[in-house]
């Protein structure tokens, strides 16, 4: 219970920061924001728009270890919380695409621009798609969680080049690109103190949020299952 | 108040934002007792039956 307070008071506290304490030119204070040049205003997405795209990778990354662990044991726990996982990782790549859109259309000028972290994350999206797809294509319990563990495992060697490498090394409009001129990978880029611990805090709200959503997530299939076969039989 | 309030939109924004949060907050946990609850039913369930 004490975690679900925390995650209550951590995430409300990042909107109150994010949205409303004030970038200025020199900060003095510890509620102030430094003014990062090319981005202003725009820069506060970064307390809402990473964490998105943080908890795609978290979420993807789970659903790979479930997929490894029902291979190893099988047992049809693992696939629904593999399952699961994924569906919630596919719900925050959505996510991350939509909002980075709308940013995309005020700080770059355009919703869409085939910008290598935009081509990347819809590239990311096509691939775990298709798991859903294939899901949905088989009949067999057994057989649809065997196969997707596998897909499952294939699709996230492709995660880490996708959001960590392929943005970095092309140059393209999003921070942290290859050309950046604001220097630095992503996390440094001429944030303050202040800016830092408030962006950590809304990465460390943002994970509790997924595991609890997992949680219910799974918990709901796995017992639908239980149910399911319960019924049959009795 | 109101008048700083439409002058500052901006803690507005901040107000919906958290008003939305605590909805979704609320839903999570009382999604998350319903499935205590049925959880708890299924194992009783089971039990007598045996």
């Amino acid at each position: 219970m004490l975690w679900k307070i925390a995650l209550f008071i951590i995430l409300s506290f990042v909107s109150i920061a994010g949205i409303a304490f004030p970038i200025v030119e020199n900060p003095q204070a510890w509620y102030e924001f430094p003014n990062i040049p090319g981005l202003e205003e725009n820069a506060k997405i970064i307390f809402f728009h990473v964490p998105t795209a943080w908890l795609t990778i978290i979420a993807f990354l789970t659903s790979m270890i479930y997929s490894f662990r029902y291979l190893k044991r099988k047992n049809l726990d693992d696939d629904a919380k593999a399952y699961s996982s994924a569906q919630i990782g596919m719900i925050f790549c959505i996510l991350a695409t939509v909002t980075g859109a709308v940013w995309a259309k005020f700080a770059w000028g355009a919703f869409w621009s085939w910008d290598p972290r935009q081509t990347s994350i819809f590239a990311l999206l096509l691939i775990y798609g298709a798991l859903f797809a294939l899901r949905s294509s088989i009949e067999s319990e057994e057989k649809r969680a065997t196969l997707s563990a596998v897909y499952s495992l294939i699709a996230f060697v492709t995660v880490p080049f996708f959001i960590f490498i392929m943005p970095r090394i092309m140059k393209g409009l999003h921070p942290g690109s290859a050309d950046d001129t604001n220097a630095g990978p992503v996390v440094n880029f001429n944030m303050n103190s202040s800016m830092l611990l408030i962006f950590f805090l809304s990465l460390i709200g943002f994970t509790i949020l997924y595991f609890w959503m997992w949680n219910i997530s799974y918990r709901s299939i796995i017992y639908r299952d239980k149910l399911n076969k319960h019924l049959i039989r009795g | 108040m109101e008048s700083f309030l439409s002058n500052n939109a901006i803690y507005i924004v901040m107000i919906i934002v958290l008003i939305v949060w605590a909805g979704i907050f609320l839903y999570l946990l009382s999604l998350d007792k319903r499935i205590k609850n049925v959880e708890k039913e299924l194992k009783d369930g089971v039990q007598n039956e045996k």
